[in-house]
């Protein structure tokens, strides 16, 4: 049984799973859904009520019915690098491929429908707060008077993207930011915003989810640290991620929160107040992992080459009333 | 006007590290000139920033 990775050629953190899935001997294809037509090919049947299914890339040719698991890392989009690439043809070589994969009895890491809902940010807050995390209080409004509002019960607020998406015309990033109390909040009427309460925090934390096993790192806001600078991914290079224990109340909260997402990987993220409390920022369901592994040496990659080499569960044999087999 | 939050904007940064390694799709794997898994370098996936969690993605931003 084989194990299915749809990433780019690029994804050199995908590379740290596949050399483990090597080391055990565990069949891997490796493709990107970009390369459709180009590259990658498929096909299927469906004939006298079964189903034959296959994927060729770089050579090799995979069963669909032979494929153990289904990891969806950093896929392109469908059919994006065809020599004549057009939406029309996207979402055909989507439907084609995603509709043929939803077809099998493979795990997915994660299930496209689940990775969908899980990028809501909105979502995720609400889902954190029902699972018991602590999740700073946040507001999105396009109301400008709310948000002036806001302002005045909690002072020191930053200010984020709702989706996390940046944007691209021209190329920009939205970092995290402290927003001052005298701000106008005129602007808020022309895109949803979101207000959250900040955390004056003595720590990042990124804790990685696979399956049930969680791998949690730690990075020190140094003493010296920029108080403007909120968002690690901006913040100068200071303290190295280090390895720490998960304290046992956030591990429920966490697992009960991958399990009601209907996720098998989840990238969270936290920030630890004077206080030691852990408060729920975000869960990314395709979270990078591998610059926490190279500097703590977690085993974060095995880990999820572990999960993915799992044989499919059996599905569970029924007796009817007669005690004859049924599926 | 443009939306609040655009008021925080900057520009992205590009990875400004040419990636010294290239896809082998024999091996599936990304290898260096010497022939060495580049996944298997630490240190160098230190270097070149390629598995770490950044903002401005064109295409992801499930970092």
């Amino acid at each position: 049984m084989t194990v299915l990775i749809l990433t780019g050629e690029e994804d050199v953190t995908a590379d740290m799973v596949v050399v483990h899935l090597n080391g055990s001997g565990v069949p891997v294809v490796r493709l990107d859904p970009a390369d459709l037509t180009d590259g990658v090919s498929l096909s299927a049947e469906y004939v006298h009520g079964r189903f034959r299914g296959h994927l060729s890339a770089g050579g090799r040719l995979v069963s669909i019915n032979g494929l153990r698991s289904v990891w969806v890392r950093r896929p392109g989009a469908p059919a994006g690098h065809a020599p004549h690439p057009s939406a029309w043809l996207t979402e055909e070589a989507s439907q084609a491929l995603y509709g043929m994969l939803r077809g099998c009895d493979a795990r997915w890491m994660n299930h496209p429908d689940a990775a969908r809902q899980a990028r809501h940010k909105p979502w995720q807050l609400r889902l954190a707060q029902r699972c018991g995390l602590p999740v700073p209080a946040t507001v999105i409004t396009t109301f400008p008077r709310a948000a002036r509002e806001f302002a005045e019960r909690f002072p020191d607020l930053v200010v984020k993207p709702v989706s996390g998406a940046h944007p691209q015309d021209p190329p920009r990033a939205v970092p995290t930011s402290r927003v001052a109390p005298d701000t106008d909040f005129s602007a808020v009427a022309f895109g949803p915003t979101l207000l959250q309460r900040r955390i004056a925090k003595r720590a990042d934390i990124r804790l990685t989810v696979v399956g049930e096993t969680l791998l949690a790192a730690r990075k020190a806001v140094r003493p010296d640290a920029d108080p403007e600078e909120v968002d690690v991914r901006f913040a100068a290079p200071g303290s190295p991620w280090e390895p720490v224990e998960v304290p046992a109340r956030t591990a429920d909260a966490v697992r009960a929160y991958l399990r009601r997402a209907e996720l098998a990987y989840g990238a969270f993220d936290f920030a630890e107040d004077a206080d030691g409390t852990w408060w729920f920022l975000e869960c990314n369901q395709s979270g990078q992992f591998g610059f926490v592994e190279v500097e703590t040496g977690q085993p974060i990659a095995r880990t999820i080459a572990d999960w993915l080499s799992r044989p499919i569960p059996e599905e569970p044999v029924k007796l009817d009333e007669a005690g004859s087999t049924v599926r | 006007m443009q939306p609040f939050a655009l008021n925080y904007a900057r520009p992205a940064v590009e990875l400004a590290v040419a990636t010294p390694y290239a896809y082998d799709s024999g091996l599936q794997l990304n290898v260096l000139g010497d022939g060495r898994i580049a996944a298997c370098d630490h240190a160098l996936l230190r270097e070149v920033g390629t598995t770490t969690s950044t903002a401005g993605s064109k295409t992801h931003f499930d970092d």
